[in-house]
């Protein structure tokens, strides 16, 4: 059984963000770190190969030549290899793009599951592991609290209104987790010396397969403008006074607002 | 040696740093206020591989360089300086096995003190010889293929915890300190080993400070470390090196607490602006910036020359470590007066930084010691003959 | 290509969920401008039986995808055809309208915009509009240049509102019978409820949260009091799940729900931005917190410094009070 992680480098959630004159998102000056929900992804498909569930784990990351880095930080928490997927053609690729590169890599790999954080810090859509199932014509199961594989079969748990369903698909498929299967571990000193010697193979458009043409300048979609919000009125403050005389102020200007 | 980080050192900084403030500082408080070992941090480290850093590959270490160490121990003591003392004292009571052990020694011990399963601890002072070492009195007697050990230990770091220690005993009481003590190899789970008493400190308050007391505890031979009569001279080789162990504990206090005052200062609003805004504070934050800087730097050039085992190792240690105790206290006490009112409550963790700060001035030889073993190098370098 | 608007309309018992609702409202919006019909994709237990039923909110047509309760993505194979070549799709921004639409991304090459805060067409160009980077920046997006349509939308609960009192009648057809597909393979082999009723906090329209600052089970009960005189649901803050004083199904934030009430009133919150990511687009945001630093105070329009324990009371009483006063 073969797992193959996704992982995203993104910005640190620290991180002034800002975007560029040409609305791309300025990457080059903030700490990067591992997209936090795809460190859950990693923990879990560790805990699979610790439970001896899965033989190999393997990463594959799509970005610039830095990306590289994040993908040295997973293998310093364990797992066998990694790829990652840089190409110029790439740059402010969207989820659509995303997942097309993805797609395409992890038809090379092969993997009996591809693994998945729920959402990305930095895209807001959490379309990514559905858009890739659907283009690997593999099925999807998604935002697993906990994840089981078995017989060819995988199962999550998934939390419902009411309580929660345990749904199975077989594999090869794409399972999407959440912040529930358990805390990340961190690196250990031993894991981050091992990793330094682990294949890291980097791959362009054409090692997968595809072609800049094919992805539509990398976007289906396209910012024209990036705006300040609306300036809205700055925050009133009720700074410790009575409790009485707090509830009352907040009941009047609820009752402003005609939300009372 | 490079003037500068290499990468790898910048990263076990990341690494180390991330997981002291998320898991140790948090802990910080409730140690200093419960004064219990924080055995769940201890797990941590070993999880982490971080507590056999010292120790070679070939017994399940990880081998780093004297930079990385310090780095390791200042972002820990950054956070905790109870915590630091983990590794710190790990290396300490390894450090006699390292310097004068055997090949069976290593193997028998090593692989379960690079895990964390065994702690260890470094016995050499005694209540009535602190820093004058070769007054010691602990006896060490011969019977059959092993030593009877007799006598008392103080201010022994992690005694009361420790699987394994590494003590110091006279096996030649007529030869005295110097040429009679021998070292030897204690599991402290041998009848007649006790710790009868912990201290109650001023500061580090969760790492045990104990008394032992040995009653015929009978150590095997073979757990003699090096010749009779080496005792001194591998005590005094340990020294050079353990030091610098309390002194990137003291950068990483002084950091601490330059950090505490930075973001305290940054929030805090008086007289209409923020704290940080008044020049008096910025020439104070300044101050402990530079200092501390120049601690670290310095604490790594001597780290540095401690991999290549330098003639005049003790003159960079123990300058190291005397710059670095007197930084952080110094630090510290700014940090305290930046804070105000503030820094004096246990709400904010300062004023536990002062306290575990005046320990850097104290243990592994007070400051005063630093100085005559700076001195002594000094003098040497410059071709003054001893004293008469 | 058509002008045609469509939405997913998830069903639960027969009966559609709001954010059917509201996306019929958001679709009919956009047909105005379009010229086309808004045309509902349902699916869900009793899809077939409710399905006339939308013609009331607004929609010209309904396509039932499938009646039962398997789990949503199931029926992405069929609305991946049903949808091929309108304008524009709505789907939930929830958990299962997510997974539609992905599907549909990845399954006929669309362009896909996260959840929006506002959208329109400029002639037969869609204009949307998000807030990023918590809040901080609002953007606008359109589909590239020769993208293919539908372009798919993600929307939030609480961007529209349900068309009242409508009496049109939609048309209900069958969606054509679709191969084999994987997607289709997933099945609920078990299900749970837990002990807690079921909440539907993305739909309502006050919420009142709690955090770290609630201190336990027994704060919530306080915060319930007060949601319960405002007509609001309680919501909750990942330490506060964490640490089992409520369900998961309340927590707000980049892994829990994403919320758009009318009025947000966080007690005991801090407002990091996970939390944050949850809950920025709630029209008006009230914060009680006794720490006069929490991040929240920064991007509430109403921020109260003091004790919650103390307040919280007081203002279920107040509200209680001027409600019982009114009416």
């Amino acid at each position: 059984m073969k797992i193959v992680v996704c992982i995203k480098q993104v910005p640190a959630t620290t991180a002034d963000k800002r975007y560029e004159a040409d609305l791309t998102l300025d990457r080059a000056s903030v700490d990067t770190v591992i997209n936090p929900l795809d460190e859950y992804a990693i923990e879990q498909a560790l805990r699979l190969l610790d439970d001896g569930n899965v033989d190999q784990v393997v990463y594959l990351s799509m970005g610039p030549e830095p990306a590289g880095e994040a993908l040295r930080r997973a293998l310093a928490m364990g797992g066998d290899e990694a790829y990652l997927v840089t190409d110029g053609a790439l740059s402010g690729a969207d989820e659509w793009a995303t997942a097309r590169v993805l797609a395409s890599a992890l038809d090379r790999l092969s993997p009996d599951v591809a693994l998945m954080g729920m959402a990305s810090d930095d895209a807001k859509g959490s379309l990514v592991p559905g858009a890739v199932a659907a283009m690997r014509n593999v099925p999807l199961l998604s935002y697993g609290a906990e994840v089981w594989l078995q017989d060819g079969k995988a199962k999550i748990r998934r939390l419902n209104a009411a309580g929660y369903d345990i749904i199975e698909a077989p594999t090869p498929l794409v399972v999407s987790v959440t912040d529930q299967v358990g805390e990340p571990r961190y690196a250990s000193l031993k894991g981050i010396m091992a990793a330094k010697r682990k294949p890291l193979e980097t791959w362009t458009l054409s090692d997968i397969g595809l072609s800049a043409d094919e992805l539509h300048g990398a976007a289906l979609t396209r910012m024209t403008s990036a705006e300040p919000p609306r300036t809205k009125p700055p925050t009133e403050r009720i700074d410790n006074v009575a409790p009485d005389e707090a509830a009352t102020r907040i009941a009047d200007w609820l009752a402003a607002r005609k939300l009372i | 040696m490079t003037y500068r980080l290499t990468r790898d050192q910048d990263e076990l900084r990341a690494v180390v740093r991330e997981l002291a403030d998320e898991r140790i500082a948090p802990r910080a408080a409730e140690i200093d206020a419960t004064s219990e070992f924080p055995w769940d941090l201890k797990e941590l480290l070993a999880q982490q591989d971080l507590l056999g850093t010292c120790l070679p590959e070939a017994y399940g270490g990880t081998n780093l360089d004297g930079v990385s160490q310090a780095i390791l121990v200042e972002e820990i003591a950054r956070a905790d300086a109870t915590t630091s003392l983990i590794p710190i004292v790990q290396k300490l009571g390894a450090l006699p096995i390292i310097i004068a052990g055997n090949d069976d020694q290593k193997q028998r011990y090593f692989p379960r003190l690079a895990s964390g399963e065994w702690l260890t601890a470094f016995a050499l002072t005694e209540a009535a010889a602190g820093s004058d070492v070769a007054s010691n009195r602990m006896k060490a007697t011969r019977d059959g293929d092993d030593y009877l050990l007799n006598g008392s230990k103080r201010f022994i770091t992690h005694g009361s915890i420790a699987k394994v220690i590494t003590a110091f005993a006279l096996t030649n009481a007529d030869a005295g300190g110097r040429k009679g003590m021998s070292a030897f190899i204690v599991e402290t789970d041998t009848p007649g080993f006790n710790a009868p008493r912990i201290e109650h400190k001023m500061g580090i308050r969760g790492s045990p400070t104990a008394e032992l007391t040995f009653d015929d505890v009978r150590v095997p031979a073979q757990n003699r470390l090096g010749e009779e009569g080496d005792g001194f001279k591998i005590a005094m080789a340990t020294l050079d090196h353990s030091r610098l162990g309390v002194a990137a504990q003291a950068v990483g206090i002084a950091q601490g607490a330059l950090d505490a005052a930075v973001h305290y200062a940054a929030d805090r609003k008086q007289f209409g602006q923020r704290v940080v805004d008044f020049e008096a504070i910025q020439f104070m934050l300044a101050d402990m910036a530079s200092q501390t800087e120049a601690a670290r730097q310095l604490v790594y050039a001597a780290a540095a020359r401690a991999d290549d085992n330098v003639p005049d190792l003790p003159y960079w240690t123990s300058a190291a470590k005397l710059i670095a105790g007197d930084t952080a206290m110094k630090v510290t006490t700014d940090a305290v007066q930046v804070l105000g009112g503030y820094g004096y409550i246990t709400e904010y963790p300062v004023e536990r930084m002062m306290r575990d700060a005046k320990i850097t001035q104290l243990y592994e030889g007070t400051q005063q010691i630093q100085r005559l073993l700076v001195a002594r190098q000094l003098l040497a370098r410059s071709g003054v003959p001893a004293r008469p | 290509m058509s002008n045609d608007i469509f939405f997913l309309a998830e069903f639960a018992s027969g009966t559609p969920q709001r954010s059917a609702l509201e996306l019929a409202a958001g679709a009919v919006g956009l047909t105005q401008q379009s010229g086309g019909q808004a045309v509902a994709l349902a699916y869900g237990a009793g899809a077939s039986g409710g399905a006339a039923g939308l013609g009331a909110f607004g929609a010209s047509r309904v396509v039932v995808l499938a009646d039962d309760d398997r789990p949503a993505i199931t029926v992405a194979p069929a609305a991946a055809q049903a949808a091929a070549g309108c304008l524009v799709l709505l789907a939930p921004a929830t958990p299962n309208g997510r997974d539609i639409a992905a599907a549909l991304v990845g399954r006929l090459n669309l362009p896909a915009f996260g959840p929006v805060t506002a959208l329109s067409l400029d002639g037969s160009t869609l204009k949307v509009e998000q807030a990023t980077l918590q809040g901080s920046v609002i953007t606008v997006s359109q589909p590239a240049d020769g993208a293919a349509t539908p372009s798919v939308v993600l929307v939030l609960a609480n961007t529209f509102t349900p068309i009242e009192g409508g009496s049109g009648s939609a048309e209900v057809s069958e969606a054509a019978s679709v191969a084999d597909d994987p997607l289709a393979l997933a099945r609920v082999v078990e299900s749970r409820a837990t002990e807690q009723a079921a909440v539907n906090l993305e739909e309502a329209s006050v919420i009142v949260a709690g955090g770290r600052g609630v201190g336990g089970a027994e704060g919530f009960a306080t915060l319930e009091e007060l949601a319960r005189a405002l007509g609001g649901a309680v919501g909750a803050s990942r330490a506060a799940a964490d640490a089992g004083w409520v369900p998961y199904q309340l927590q707000i934030g980049q892994t829990g729900k994403v919320v758009k009430p009318a009025l947000y009133l966080g007690c005991g919150i801090s407002g990091a931005i996970q939390h944050r990511v949850g809950m920025q687009t709630a029209e008006n945001v009230v914060a009680i917190n006794k720490d006069p630093d929490a991040p929240i105070g920064e991007f509430a329009d109403l921020f109260v410094v003091g004790d919650l324990f103390a307040i919280v009371p007081k203002l279920t009483e107040e509200i209680k009070r001027r409600k019982g006063g009114g009416g």
